[in-house]
């Protein structure tokens, strides 16, 4: 019976997908251009990688290379669904995406940084005179003051406390502990 | 060395699904009651030890135990295994929900391997070559491993020398680090209480 609730166990959690990967991976709107992230849970960065980019309907839109800090820059031409893939080797693989709004937000205001097409005009008003060069430098500072934070997040979402190892030994305990169970008592009723 | 979701070719996929379904099956039948605990214990240190990680270069690689686990346990060390990497893949993401059989087989069949290589050297010594064979045993079943993770994705498609060749080298001070442990824990249980190993061959189930 244990047998045969263990395939099944097996057979349903098969084809969901994975909440989450050990290779860490993002894309966000940078100016005119996409900028993205690969790397491990562990901080190390990718340097140096390939990412090839596809649209929705799987046609490769171009190529980028990481830099040594495992960022790349990726200029959109066209307001479609980006997908971005790096393969990283030895069986690790990083997969994500840019949706078609966010693309066409791009590609709608190429010189006022990194702030989605409708801005609020409060919002804008004390940035009048500035010049577009200007916003581009204050975007791009904003940019690098955000980097750090964004890698902080990501590596705090992968770390891996305490609570979580004990809980992960608590179900081994209790699976085994269940089988047991069984297994004693056919022994028992036999 | 937990391969991730997207990684391999869907034939791979189900492939290792299908060879880690029959291999669990044939574990838990040659599961008797007195290994159970015994199980239970290996499964939490595997799913423990992937958080040992050991620092190479740039990168770092982290202990896997499948060695020792397939030395006590034999076919057993399928159901354990897999339990120990559905709990890391759900807790830590690590590898992937569907790529969990590839990496069942890719983990629990070197441990089968190495039980058969060396269960007879390590019952049927003094305490020092047992010692010495589980050294050899957990050395051999990380050898395995990352060749058998290397096929994988040679089938998906890779160029099976060159990602062998990185995931074994890589693997190396991993290599040596389990042969130390398998060997001391087994010198330890040959020691400490030589009957260990006769009273957890149980009674066949």
């Amino acid at each position: 019976m244990i047998r045969a609730l263990s395939i099944i166990l097996c057979l349903t959690l098969a084809p969901l997908p994975a909440a989450a990967h050990k290779v860490i991976a993002s894309a966000f709107p940078s100016g005119d251009a996409i900028e993205g992230e690969v790397g491990f849970s562990s901080g190390d960065m990718a340097a140096n990688l390939l990412v090839e980019v596809f649209d929705g309907a799987g046609t490769k839109l171009g190529e980028a290379m990481t830099d040594a800090d495992g960022f790349f820059t990726y200029v959109p031409t066209q307001p479609v669904r980006h997908i971005f893939r790096a393969d990283l080797g030895a069986g690790h693989v990083a997969e994500f995406e840019m949706a078609a709004e966010e693309v066409a937000a791009i590609l709608g205001n190429p010189a006022t940084g990194a702030a989605p097409a409708p801005t609020e005009p409060a919002a804008t008003a004390p940035l009048a005179g500035l010049s577009d060069a200007d916003r581009a430098a204050i975007a791009a500072i904003m940019r690098d003051e955000m980097r750090p934070l964004r890698r902080e997040v990501a590596a705090y979402r992968e770390h891996h406390d305490i609570q979580t190892v004990l809980g992960g030994i608590g179900y081994i305990a209790g699976l085994f502990g269940l089988g047991f169970y069984f297994a004693a008592r056919r022994r028992l009723a036999g | 060395m937990h391969i991730v979701d997207g990684a391999l070719a869907n034939e791979v996929v189900i492939g290792g699904a299908a060879l880690a379904a029959g291999g669990i099956a044939l574990g838990l039948r040659r599961l008797p009651l007195e290994k159970i605990p015994a199980a239970g214990v290996l499964s939490a240190s595997f799913f423990v030890a992937s958080l040992i990680h050991v620092p190479i270069g740039p990168s770092s690689v982290h202990l896997i135990m499948n060695g020792l686990a397939g030395l006590i346990l034999g076919w057993a060390a399928f159901p354990a295994l897999f339990v120990g990497l559905l709990l890391q893949a759900v807790f830590f993401g690590f590898g992937g929900l569907t790529v969990l059989g590839v990496n069942t087989v890719n983990i629990a069949l070197p441990a089968v391997i190495v039980y058969y290589v060396c269960r007879r050297g390590v019952t049927r010594g003094t305490p020092l070559v047992a010692a010495i064979w589980a050294g050899f045993g957990g050395a051999l079943a990380i050898a395995l491993t990352t060749a058998l993770v290397g096929l994988s994705l040679m089938l998906s498609g890779d160029a099976f020398i060159p990602a062998a060749k990185l995931v074994f080298f890589a693997h190396i001070p991993v290599m040596v680090i389990e042969g130390l442990l398998s060997a001391a824990a087994i010198y330890l249980a040959a020691q400490v209480k030589p009957d260990l190993f006769d009273a957890m061959k149980g009674a066949p189930s």
